[in-house]
């Protein structure tokens, strides 16, 4: 009966005995030099099959500084034992680092891993350079909102190690948009053998950020023999704290479209530099240089009276860290024309200052014929801000310009075109010339009154012939002899400058010396007989007839 | 003595006092950019108090902004005939070459000279300096007495007014003989003839310079210096009215 209870008892304890389960670790070397790789190895014994699972070990975290990644874990299905190793690299500052306890979720249990301790001390004997290793390259600044920065996971290779894989990068970034640009790529000759892994960091807002990136190389030892592996993982892991700040607002130009970094202006080309009007060309203008390329937005370009300006197409580069701005441009004006300048605002990081960049305008000849109707307007896009918004070659009207009296009604026609003006002109001119004349003959004939005589002389003469002949006609002698004579008195006096009263026949005779004179005494004792006393009876017919003749000729004389 | 003069100075205070007020309607329209009815209120102007430089150059701010180079280059045009400085024309026309592609011929020296004054004073001068050498010629002769020393002086300076005068006329002449084309597209023909062979093409607003008309056509030389016939509806002579012609307004019939 004792023996049956001893029995029971036994079988009773070990029924409700609690398993236990036994977790280990070693981590080799023991005691590692700043930055010296090391392998922590965790084994699991477990009074239960343990089962199998996928990355057991997820839960360790590493303290700051060290590098801790699970390179493997041997864990059978059947079995209650399982193995995890993970390898690690010392972190750069001396002391004791303890890696918090921490849960390995098997399938079927849950088993808590104890604190594992590392000792990192300058004492240990290790050269760096001997193995490979991983260094974070980040300019070390401040940096700015919108900014991309430029950063790489230089992979050295050792002296007895040689880097010939990465994997497995992870970054933690809050406050950064990261990007990796190139991964697993040769080293820079300047910097040796290895790979680089580079990425691009863009701060997304103000304050002290944090970035941390962890990674696994894959290292290819020196000397391969059969008893070495023939690569093994490394990890490393980087942290960094980054203040970022706005750019500043003070100096910020109006039109700065938050281009941050060092830019070239490239070129600018038109498509085609001899256009119709309403043809379409291509404007495009390169952008050079390192900084926030795709982050640029594109300086706008109003249309004008001169162009009209459709949506720029985005275009960039990224080998050649080249930004395209491309616009279509549609003269609306033949002639010589500019193409609308580009104007450009960049905030240079390292100086902490702005500058702005000037795309040349580039000169195109429009040919064709202006349309009926030209749209104005348009602000300039690179005016200050407040400035005069509109971009015309026009004047401010002035319509109130010039006196009030001088206005001319009605409409615009030179004094030239004036009729009046110039028949004025010209009957002004016609009347000082006529009098002129008139004046200039006037004394010309008070400068020569034998010209009047004469004249007056010719007449009388003429009329004397006229009364000699009809007295004749009728047959009146004495009036033929009086009106001879007077016309023989008056053509001799003015041929001799006397009075016509007192002209005689011998008077007659030396202006005619050829005059008989016998002719000319009857001729005047006729004519004046009756003064003095009864006619002459011996009037002859000859005499009027030589009278007649030398009025003729004396007719001719004046 | 002292009435006139202060009746002129009453005349001249209400001239400019009415210079002085606010803006007026048309400027307002034209400051908030109702450039039509700027136009129209500036032509209502025009016919109800007149005419000036300042006014012309005016209008033809607004018919540029409006689109209508031909219109605006007549005014623009007419207001440096009588004023040849003024400034809103100068500007309007610099601006209708660079900008608006606008052809204009480029100016001779004597136009130049001749742009000192305005074409109306160029005749006026002249005219009156003709008159004083003439009737300082005269009146000494008709008197039958030598010439005084001032009556010397007084020719002399006639005279040379008169020959200075001389390139101003005929450079006025031949600025005021240009005409600006207001159809949009217009050939130049190698004949005045309906059917006449197009040789070359000029825009509206064009400046040319014109020549004899015949068979209603006028025969017109352009900045570039291409000759040929242009129908007589086609442009409109600098020399001319005020306002520019309404093309499109068609005949009664």
């Amino acid at each position: 009966m004792c023996r049956l209870l001893s029995l029971l008892t036994v079988g009773l304890f070990v029924c409700v005995a609690r398993a236990e389960d036994r977790v280990s670790w070693e981590i080799t070397p023991r005691v590692t030099a700043p930055g010296q790789p090391f392998r922590l190895q965790i084994q699991v014994e477990s009074d239960v099959v343990l089962g199998g699972a996928q990355n057991v070990g997820k839960e360790i975290k590493p303290p700051r500084g060290m590098a801790l990644r699970l390179s493997g874990q041997i864990i059978r299905p059947d079995s209650t034992e399982a193995t995890l190793n993970f390898s690690g690299v010392a972190p750069d500052q001396e002391g004791e680092y303890i890696i918090p306890s921490f849960n390995l979720r098997f399938a079927r249990k849950i088993i808590v891993a104890p604190e594992v301790k590392l000792i990192v001390s300058k004492t240990v004997n290790f050269r760096r350079s001997e193995q490979a290793r991983a260094e974070l390259e980040i300019p070390r600044r401040t940096f700015f909102v919108g900014e991309l920065i430029h950063g790489a996971i230089n992979m050295y290779g050792g002296e007895s190690e040689g880097v010939v894989a990465s994997f497995g990068l992870e970054s933690v970034a809050e406050g950064f948009t990261f990007q990796i640009s190139a991964d697993r790529q040769p080293l820079p000759v300047d910097k040796g053998q290895g790979l680089q892994t580079t990425f691009d960091l863009t701060p997304i807002r103000e304050g002290e950020n944090e970035i941390a990136i962890n990674g696994i190389m894959l290292i290819q030892a020196g000397e391969v023999n059969a008893f070495s592996t023939a690569g093994r993982d490394r990890p490393f892991a980087f942290r960094r704290r980054i203040s970022v700040e706005h750019v500043p607002e003070k100096g910020r130009p109006a039109d700065w479209s938050g281009a941050i970094g060092k830019f070239t202006v490239e070129t600018v080309q038109v498509s085609n530099e001899k256009p119709e009007v309403g043809e379409p060309i291509r404007l495009r203008a390169v952008l050079t240089g390192a900084g926030n390329l795709d982050r640029i937005v594109p300086p706008e370009l109003a249309s004008s009276e001169i162009w009209d300006v459709l949506p720029a197409v985005e275009r960039r580069r990224h080998a050649e860290e080249q930004r395209f701005f491309v616009y279509t441009l549609v003269p609306r004006l033949p002639g010589k024309h500019a193409t609308p300048a580009i104007h450009f605002s960049v905030f240079n990081p390292e100086t902490r200052t702005y500058s702005r960049l000037d795309f040349p305008a580039q000169e195109v000849t429009v040919t064709g014929n202006a349309p009926a109707k030209v749209d104005l307007v348009n602000a300039d896009p690179a005016a200050p801000v407040g400035g005069p918004g509109k971009i015309s070659g026009l004047a401010t009207p002035q319509p109130r310009q010039g006196a009030t009296f001088l206005r001319t009604q009605g409409p615009v026609a030179p004094l030239a075109a004036s009729r009046g003006f110039w028949s004025g002109n010209l009957l002004a001119l016609l009347a000082t010339t006529l009098t002129v004349a008139i004046l200039l003959y006037a004394g010309y004939l008070a400068a020569h009154p034998e010209i009047l005589i004469r004249r007056r002389a010719r007449a009388i003469v003429k009329t004397a012939q006229t009364a000699t002949s009809e007295a004749q006609r009728r047959g009146d002698a004495h009036a033929a002899a009086i009106a001879a004579v007077g016309g023989l008195q008056a053509g001799c006096a003015a041929l001799l400058g006397a009075e016509p009263e007192a002209m005689t026949q011998s008077d007659v005779q030396r202006v005619f010396p050829g005059a008989n004179r016998e002719d000319l005494d009857i001729l005047f004792a006729h004519a004046h007989a009756g003064r003095f006393g009864a006619q002459s009876g011996n009037e002859s017919a000859t005499a009027r007839e030589v009278a007649l003749s030398l009025l003729r000729q004396l007719h001719k004389m004046l | 003595m002292r009435t006139p003069f202060l009746a002129i100075t009453c005349w001249l205070t209400a001239c400019f006092a009415a210079e002085t007020t606010g803006p007026s309607a048309a400027e307002r329209s034209y400051a908030k950019g109702d450039y039509a009815a700027a136009v129209e209120q500036w032509q209502q102007e025009i016919h109800s108090q007149g005419v000036t430089a300042g006014l012309l150059g005016a209008v033809g701010n607004a018919e540029w902004k409006l689109g209508r180079k031909g219109r605006a280059m007549i005014c623009w045009e007419r207001a440096l005939l009588l004023d040849p400085r003024d400034t809103v024309a100068l500007a309007g026309i610099r601006h209708a070459q660079n900008a608006g592609g606008t052809e204009r011929p480029a100016m001779t020296w004597a136009e130049t000279f001749s742009t000192a004054v305005g074409a109306d004073t160029w005749l006026i001068v002249a005219a009156a300096s003709f008159w004083v050498a003439l009737l300082t010629v005269i009146i000494p002769k008709m008197r039958r007495k030598p010439a005084n020393d001032w009556t010397q002086r007084a020719r002399l300076s006639a005279v040379t007014l008169l020959a200075l005068c001389i390139p101003g006329l005929w450079g006025a002449r031949s600025y005021a003989s240009r005409a600006v084309v207001r159809k949009t597209e217009v050939s130049l023909r190698l004949t005045p003839t309906l059917l006449g062979e197009p040789l070359h093409g000029v825009a509206e607003g064009d400046v040319v310079r014109t020549g004899r008309p015949f068979n209603g056509h006028i025969r017109i030389t352009t900045a570039d210096g291409k000759t040929g016939w242009v129908r007589a509806g086609e442009i409109e002579s600098v020399w001319g009215g005020g306002l520019p012609a309404d093309l499109d307004q068609k005949a009664a019939p």
